[in-house]
């Protein structure tokens, strides 16, 4: 078997505003999912009960479905409700958002649970607003705390965007999968996108790595 | 039983606080049942008494971190409201203190003694970290203003603390067993600080372990045993001529020899 590496090579371009497209999805996601997924979070905590209990239907439904359902979901279903045809990359962004914002929420949840009591009595005490007080004292400590969760959800996140493909959003996976129908050339594609996810996720991951040091509360 | 006053040097002053038949419960549990204590402008009143008696619990529920099931907590002139923002207010000129510390570990010792100012009272940066610097400075800790709270003993974190609830100009401070979560050694420095509080008129309840501060610095103490007060007085009633069975006891299982 012979192999013909000048296939990347040559569908550079392409491979290179694909890949543009997987770091702004994520990015993108997260923007999305980190705001929300406090809010949700919040609420969960502190909300009158039934609408607590709307923020926890929620977290668990997107919780544990397979995000390639809920991306097949939006495709199909967002349509229909926003009576507009979103771009496949709306909709993709739409399905992850949903799905990590989830997650970040049960993060943030656990993160906020984890600030001792006697946090909340000192700022409360103080005379500032229960909002004031998780703004101010508990959600920063809760953040740091998490971070190092928040960073492996990124990573996974990073490489979990390649399952929106299936909706034809043109990012790494979808146009590698291209590229590879229609030169032939799998193995040389396939190794290609394997060492972009990774060259690009690994720094990533470190980087997130240095942020937990750099911003460690001592207790 | 509640003895008579014997002497009350500042029992003519206006009063701050009183505490009339309170009561809490937590579920079946009563830990207040029905206390009644007056706190006058400038006293130091020192609550005392075994472990679970209530005295921390009173404490919570003068500035509404806990609500009160029965009796009533008047706050210079008023009654403690329910609403959340009138208890807030009311909040701001109460100052408490923690056995734990409770410092925010995420900010430096100026950070957590200028949150308040700069959150609750909207002071800008400067005249918050302005104001923060004198109080770091009144209990000696003008060197420290940078450092986390992780990096400071605990006799100065407490201290930190102190400042911290300085920096409200509040009425009254809370102290509840400020010194019970510090070593030995460093329990000198942060009884001194309340001592020269004291000294300067701040009205002051402290709930405390310490008998020689309740003796030297009180003004009047109250023994508290399952949730009530089982006698209160001045310090030299209390402690050199204790009119209850109950009073004698925990001092002598204090080893308080007067």
């Amino acid at each position: 078997m012979s192999f013909d590496w000048s296939v990347v090579w040559q569908h550079r371009d392409a491979l290179a505003a694909a890949t543009m497209t997987t770091i702004l999805l994520t990015i993108a996601t997260m923007a999305i999912a980190v705001p929300c997924g406090i809010v949700v979070a919040v609420v969960r905590l502190y909300a009158w009960k039934p609408v607590a209990a709307l923020a926890t239907a929620y977290v668990e439904l997107f919780r544990n479905l397979p995000l390639i359902l809920v991306v097949y979901w939006a495709f199909y279903v967002l349509p229909i409700l926003t009576d507009t045809g979103l771009s496949p990359l709306a909709t993709g962004l739409a399905a992850l958002a949903l799905n990590v914002t989830a997650y970040n929420a049960e993060t943030f949840r656990a993160g906020i649970n984890s600030i001792r009591r006697g946090q909340l009595d000192a700022a409360m005490a103080l005379g500032m607003s229960r909002v004031q007080a998780l703004r101010r004292v508990v959600l920063p400590q809760a953040l740091r705390r998490i971070l190092p969760v928040l960073a492996s959800t990124w990573v996974s996140l990073f490489k979990d965007t390649s399952l929106v493909s299936v909706i034809a959003v043109t990012e790494l996976a979808y146009v590698a999968m291209q590229i590879r129908a229609q030169t032939f050339r799998v193995l040389e594609m396939l190794t290609a996108m394997a060492v972009i996810y990774w060259l690009l996720g690994y720094p990533q991951a470190k980087l997130v790595d240095w942020m937990q040091r750099r911003f460690a509360v001592a207790e | 039983m509640n003895t008579a006053p014997a002497s009350r040097a500042k029992s003519a002053r206006p009063r701050i606080i009183r505490y009339q038949s309170v009561i809490k419960r937590y579920g079946a549990f009563q830990a207040l049942s029905g206390v009644d204590l007056d706190v006058h402008a400038g006293e130091v009143v020192c609550l005392i008494g075994p472990s679970g008696s209530g005295k921390s619990t009173l404490l919570r529920c003068t500035n509404g971190l806990e609500t009160i099931d029965g009796g009533g907590i008047e706050f210079e002139g008023a009654q403690l409201p329910r609403d959340e923002r009138a208890l807030r207010a009311m909040r701001q000129r109460m100052g408490m203190v923690f056995q734990s510390f409770e410092l925010f570990p995420h900010l430096t010792a100026l950070e957590n003694v200028a949150e308040g100012p700069r959150t609750v009272l909207g002071n800008s940066r400067a005249e918050a970290d302005e104001r923060a610097a004198a109080m770091l400075a009144k209990v000696g800790l003008a060197d420290k203003a940078s450092n986390h709270p992780a990096a400071l003993s605990g006799g100065q974190q407490q201290r930190v603390a102190i400042a911290r609830a300085l920096a409200m100009e509040p009425d009254v401070m809370l102290f509840d067993e400020p010194t019970s979560a510090l070593d030995p050694e460093t329990i000198g420095e942060v009884l001194n600080v309340m001592k020269a509080l004291a000294e300067e008129g701040m009205t002051m309840v402290v709930v405390t372990h310490e008998m020689t501060f309740a003796r030297r610095v009180g003004d009047w103490v109250a023994v508290f045993d399952v949730g009530r007060i089982v006698e209160q007085g001045p310090p030299q009633q209390i402690f050199d001529a204790p009119t209850t069975e109950r009073t004698r006891d925990f001092l002598s299982h204090l080893g308080w020899s007067g």
